[in-house]
């Protein structure tokens, strides 16, 4: 336990979540090699790169879906390399993931999607819900209660919420996504691309989301290949490529840094990003 | 409801033959109502289900007839022995997924069957278990059929209930999500090792219930009643009546069970009409039963209902 706190202490103590050394190979392909960044308490990062860069594969690891190679992972004084990922939810950690991932078995309805969201308040059990049905009945109404706030909070509150996800936009199921990610209120939130697939528009009124989270005071981790929203965005951002650490700094950094430009070079980010620098 | 309570009193006076009928019905229910919990709701496929019919049947059927052990105590140590079971097995088992959990309890069901027939100095072995008594409680012998008939449809009534009111809980939502994703589940905090554990011992328990009625209605089981052909039966009870409504799997059961009782008078032709009833409702009525009657309700209350496409096979 010493041994770890001391570790982390000298990683970084200003940073709510540490990734490091973090390496991770798939039958001898390397997916993430000796990758190191932190975020620190309240920003936005993002995490860019080409595809296959390895962006996923990270939010795999720090989720617990994936376990490392090597490499820890810590968060705030805890090394989360070896939990489960309900564990590592438990820590206050939440995340989207880059298709959609709604629950729709069982004719599970948006307000069901919510209620489950919010599983680490109720903690609903067998016996919890025959035995004392009183209690979990008033702490249900309170959760349905924060479930209407969410919905109002990314925008959705005009959908039914009687209905099923997939009846719902593309853009709606997403937002739906995140929301379901808040009900926990956790103190992070780890988002894989969660602007693709949505227009001008949407884009426009996610900014405003993230920048909404952001201001409740959860840090958010954003990968994302829409570089105009990172660039708006982001305080810092992190690029990978090929599994390894390019280029670490604020947006200015990044766009004018050499190596970054040439790892995209070819392809339509470049330009936007650009566009962006020229606006 | 009312013709479940009145049945006895009415038809079963004519011919007290269809309450024997109607006992092995509720029994069935509740073996359908439980594999609904494991597989509507928790989303595990188990082939395996008459292995924890057979638990409760012979642990209760054993303790009654060879120990003279009280009926009431003797379920309950069947319900128990069922749940242990289902403990220490699901923690194994419950890793696999989709095909590989449906071999698994498949081999289970033939497993437990073949220890049944092997441990003969016990269990009466192939030809089977005798002299098991009728249950008995509070010093009354529910010998007759319209009192254990009640007895039954009691305890399928209970275990409904309690199956609705689960399903409609948080711990029932929790179950869908497993259910639906469950790599996304975990991320959200949910510990579905658990979860799934947990529901697996509940539906074990439940046919262990069941097992320990049919044991002290029938008198006599042997391992027949409870071989693999019977987990596919009471699959097939719960598909035919719609998955994930409990009202649905009890209806399967229902309309399963009773079939037989109108196909006989075709003699000869009686498997052929029995498979093409079931290949017709299974062809025509995806959401099985249930959702056949839901349409019919919908269309009843008019089209409001309709325009919401998610109302469809919910209720009952």
């Amino acid at each position: 336990m010493h041994d770890e706190a001391n570790r982390y202490n000298r990683v970084h103590e200003k940073h709510l979540l540490q990734v490091d050394h973090v390496s991770k190979s798939f039958s001898g392909l390397t997916a993430l090699l000796d990758v190191s960044f932190g975020i620190e308490r309240g920003h936005i990062k993002a995490l860019i790169g080409p595809n296959g860069a390895g962006k996923t594969t990270l939010l795999n690891v720090i989720s617990g879906i994936l376990s490392p190679d090597s490499g820890h992972v810590y968060y705030r004084e805890k090394d989360l390399t070896r939990l489960k990922p309900h564990e590592i939810a438990a820590q206050g950690l939440s995340r989207t993931f880059q298709l959609v991932r709604l629950f729709t078995a069982n004719n599970a309805k948006v307000l069901d999607n919510l209620m489950i969201g919010a599983h680490l308040k109720l903690k609903p059990s067998f016996v919890k819900s025959f035995f004392l049905r009183g209690a979990v009945h008033h702490q249900d109404n309170v959760v349905r209660e924060t479930a209407y706030q969410m919905l109002r909070l990314v925008g959705l509150e005009r959908v039914v919420v009687d209905y099923s996800p997939s009846s719902l936009p593309f853009g709606n199921q997403r937002l739906l996504e995140i929301a379901r990610a808040l009900m926990s209120e956790p103190e992070m939130l780890l988002l894989d691309e969660p602007a693709s697939g949505l227009n001008d528009a949407e884009v426009e009124g996610f900014k405003q989301l993230l920048l909404t989270i952001k201001k409740k005071g959860i840090t958010i981790l954003l990968v994302e290949h829409n570089m105009k929203l990172v660039m708006d965005v982001a305080d810092e951002i992190v690029v990978l490529n090929f599994g390894r650490k390019l280029a670490e700094g604020n947006c200015k950094e990044i766009s004018s840094n050499q190596q970054v430009i040439e790892a995209y070079l070819g392809s339509d980010y470049i330009n936007l990003a650009g566009g962006n620098l020229s606006g | 409801m009312l013709f479940i309570a009145l049945f006895p009193a009415t038809l079963g006076k004519i011919s007290p033959y269809y309450n024997t009928v109607l006992i092995l019905v509720g029994i069935y229910v509740i073996l359908a109502v439980s594999l609904d919990l494991l597989i509507g709701f928790a989303g595990q496929i188990s082939v395996g289900h008459a292995a924890f019919f057979a638990l409760g049947a012979y642990t209760s059927g054993i303790l009654t007839a060879k120990h003279g052990i009280a009926p009431p105590i003797a379920l309950l140590c069947g319900l128990f022995v069922s749940g242990l079971v289902a403990w220490g097995i699901g923690r194994a088992v419950l890793r696999l997924k989709g095909y590989y959990l449906a071999m698994a309890t498949l081999g289970l069901n033939a497993v437990i069957v073949k220890l049944i027939t092997g441990f003969a100095s016990l269990t009466g072995g192939a030809s089977g278990l005798l002299n098991i008594p009728p249950f008995r409680i509070f010093g009354l012998t529910l010998q007759d059929h319209t009192y254990y008939y009640y007895f039954v449809w009691g305890i399928v009534i209970l275990v409904m209930t309690c199956c609705l009111a689960l399903a409609k809980s948080p711990f029932g939502s929790t179950l869908i999500a497993i259910h639906s994703d469950e790599e996304a589940a975990s991320t959200l905090g949910i510990d579905c090792p658990k979860y799934k554990l947990h529901v697996f011992v509940i539906s074990s328990m439940l046919a262990g219930v069941a097992g320990s009625l049919f044991a002290h209605f029938m008198g006599f089981i042997a391992p027949d009643d409870f071989d693999i052909f019977t987990s596919i039966l009471i699959l097939v009870m719960l598909f035919l009546g719609g998955v994930g409504t409990i009202y649905g799997a009890a209806l399967g059961a229902a309309f399963l069970k009773l079939l037989p009782e109108v196909t006989y008078r075709f003699q000869t032709y009686e498997l052929f009409f029995h498979g093409l009833i079931l290949i017709l409702v299974l062809i025509f009525m995806p959401k099985g039963l249930l959702g056949i009657l839901t349409n019919v309700k919908n269309w009843l209350l008019g089209s409001k209902y309709l325009s919401n496409p998610s109302s469809l096979g919910t209720d009952p």
